[in-house]
């Protein structure tokens, strides 16, 4: 159970680590924006490259960014097929009884490959090297603009903040229940998924009387330090952005001049 | 034969991640049938993971561990075998009662041992007894008793199993000084009785000194000590170098013979340093 990684943050003192969340939340979003314009191999090879540079530089090991594509490695390959089949252009290869395939559906199978896939991992950059306080953070500082909504914005953040930062610890008291009862010789590994679900309710119910005395001790001490919400409120750590930020944002700007520029030089596959 | 073995014992967590930690380090040690064994050992010293070796929660990363000379991890059945020869109470285990009654609760290891109705209602009943559930309590929510009737029922809970071997991770922490005394004698009595092995790990030197018949020591993931509570309170520097401490009292003669009184300094319980007092006395000291 401690292999669970919400938040699969990966410690790390790369430039990407360094950069300010709220300057990587608005990149990783443009730059899912620009896989979707992409209309052809050059243009998404550009994309794919940028990526991979962004991996290199943030020293993350490669069997770590694997583990980010394993969950979705269905959908993949789903995707992948329905497109050989159902995409029906260029010159046929294959055709027999009802079933077709061409070098378009291959075509678009792969760009879809590629394209599922680039979006995936850029999407776990984000959250390898930000860590998931940050990100709230980041999310909360970049939405505090929207002033009649201010209050909600900052509600809401402190509540991913506190569910965030509880994760861990509620993983950690689910093993520790875990290995009571199995060590009173509860079964929690064998057995038909009737009863390893009731197998569970040792295990449950400890667990949610803990979070429930948790949650009162933290209301508790919160409200002992006078939390009373948004208003008023200044912050610990300010973030600043730094030329690190400058740097990735133009990163980002060739990078999608350049996906316009081939998209318009070369001829569309999708 | 010794009740329980390591074999050079090796634990690391997180393999092959930034995060890799050795909590124990080629451990090596037995233990002998009825001793009290207490554990002690600075925070993060890995008293935790070697305890869970011993029910096989833990798998070794490499080292064996026998329980009754018998390898646990050979086969499923052995390692099943383990789990109800020693039994194993954590820390804070009030937190881990779920059952509607305080007996239910206590009954809930014995029927996982597929013993008969009547068996676990006989060892729930022992059980309670040993450590002074009432049969008013057995009727109850767990949920309404005290903090201390809580640990009760929960010790019980394990102590139904009858396990070989007994361990109790900090069986004390976050008691009253009277609800602690009541449980290490509770633990003391259920030893002479039923003559089975225990083991606390235990921050309290005093407790220690005034309970365990040995002593295990442990530093930075390995066993630096296993000895009788005297000969290891006699090392009181070493100990100090573990971050550990020694009781009060040996503290008092360590600091006696510093001032050049020829005082024994392996002195742990109350009794034996008014002893000591009186030798020197009659030997002539002016005190």
């Amino acid at each position: 159970m401690s292999n669970v990684t919400i938040g699969q943050f990966f410690p790390g003192n790369s430039v990407i680590h360094r950069m300010d969340p709220r300057m990587k939340l608005v990149l990783t979003f443009i730059y899912i924006i620009v896989i979707f314009v992409c209309k052809n191999f050059w243009a998404l090879g550009v994309m794919v490259l940028s990526l991979l540079l962004v991996i290199i530089i943030s020293k993350i090991p490669m069997k770590v960014i694997m583990k980010s594509i394993k969950p979705i490695l269905i959908i993949i390959i789903f995707t992948a097929i329905l497109n050989i089949f159902y995409v029906d252009s260029g010159e046929m290869l294959l055709h027999w009884k009802f079933i077709k395939i061409t070098t378009g559906g291959i075509n678009t199978a792969v760009f879809m490959i590629v394209r599922i896939t680039a979006l995936v991992v850029a999407s776990s950059m984000l959250t390898y090297t930000t860590s998931p306080t940050l990100i709230t953070d980041g999310i909360e500082r970049l939405l505090s603009p929207l002033k009649f909504m201010k209050n909600s914005v900052h509600t809401i953040a402190m509540m991913m903040t506190i569910a965030l930062r509880f994760i861990p610890t509620l993983v950690d008291e689910f093993d520790k229940i875990t290995n009571a009862q199995k060590a009173r010789g509860a079964d929690l590994e064998t057995g038909t998924l009737i009863e390893r679900a009731k197998a569970l309710i040792p295990v449950l119910v400890p667990l949610f009387i803990t979070s429930f005395r948790r949650a009162y001790e933290l209301a508790f001490a919160m409200e002992c330090r006078c939390y009373h919400g948004a208003e008023g409120r200044t912050r610990m750590k300010i973030m600043k952005y730094t030329k690190l930020d400058v740097f990735g944002a133009a990163f980002i700007f060739i990078t999608t001049s350049g996906v316009i520029a081939l998209n318009i030089l070369f001829e569309h596959v999708i | 034969m010794s009740i329980l073995k390591t074999d050079n014992l090796t634990y690391k967590y997180s393999v092959g991640t930034p995060f890799e930690v050795t909590a124990l380090d080629s451990v090596n040690l037995e233990i002998e049938e009825g001793e009290l064994v207490a554990v002690i050992g600075h925070t993060g010293s890995g008293k935790s993971t070697l305890i869970q070796h011993f029910n096989g929660l833990l798998k070794p990363t490499s080292g064996k561990v026998y329980v009754d000379g018998q390898d646990i991890w050979e086969s499923k059945a052995t390692l099943r075998e383990a789990r109800f020869k020693v039994g194993l109470c954590f820390q804070y285990p009030e937190y881990q009662l779920f059952e509607e009654t305080a007996f239910k609760d206590i009954a809930f290891g014995p029927k996982n041992m597929g013993l008969s109705e009547e068996e676990v209602k006989e060892r729930v009943l022992r059980a309670a007894e040993f450590t002074g559930v009432t049969t008013e309590m057995l009727q109850k929510s767990p949920f309404d008793l005290s903090g201390g009737e809580k640990r009760r029922v929960a010790i019980a809970g394990v102590m139904a199993m009858e396990p070989k071997i007994l361990i109790l991770d900090e069986p004390t922490s976050g008691l009253d000084p009277k609800g602690r005394d009541q449980i290490l004698h509770l633990i003391r009595n259920y030893k002479n009785e039923t003559g089975s092995t225990v083991m606390i790990v235990s921050h309290s030197m005093e407790d220690v000194a005034r309970f365990a018949t040995k002593v295990l020591v442990i530093n930075k993931a390995q066993v630096v000590g296993y000895e009788t509570p005297p000969e290891t309170f006699s090392h009181a520097e070493e100990l100090t170098g573990y971050g550990l401490d020694v009781p009060e009292i040996t503290k008092v003669f360590l600091e006696l013979k510093k001032r050049g009184l020829p005082v024994r300094t392996d002195v742990y319980t109350l009794e034996f340093g008014m002893n000591e007092l009186k030798r020197l006395r009659e030997e002539g000291f002016e005190l």
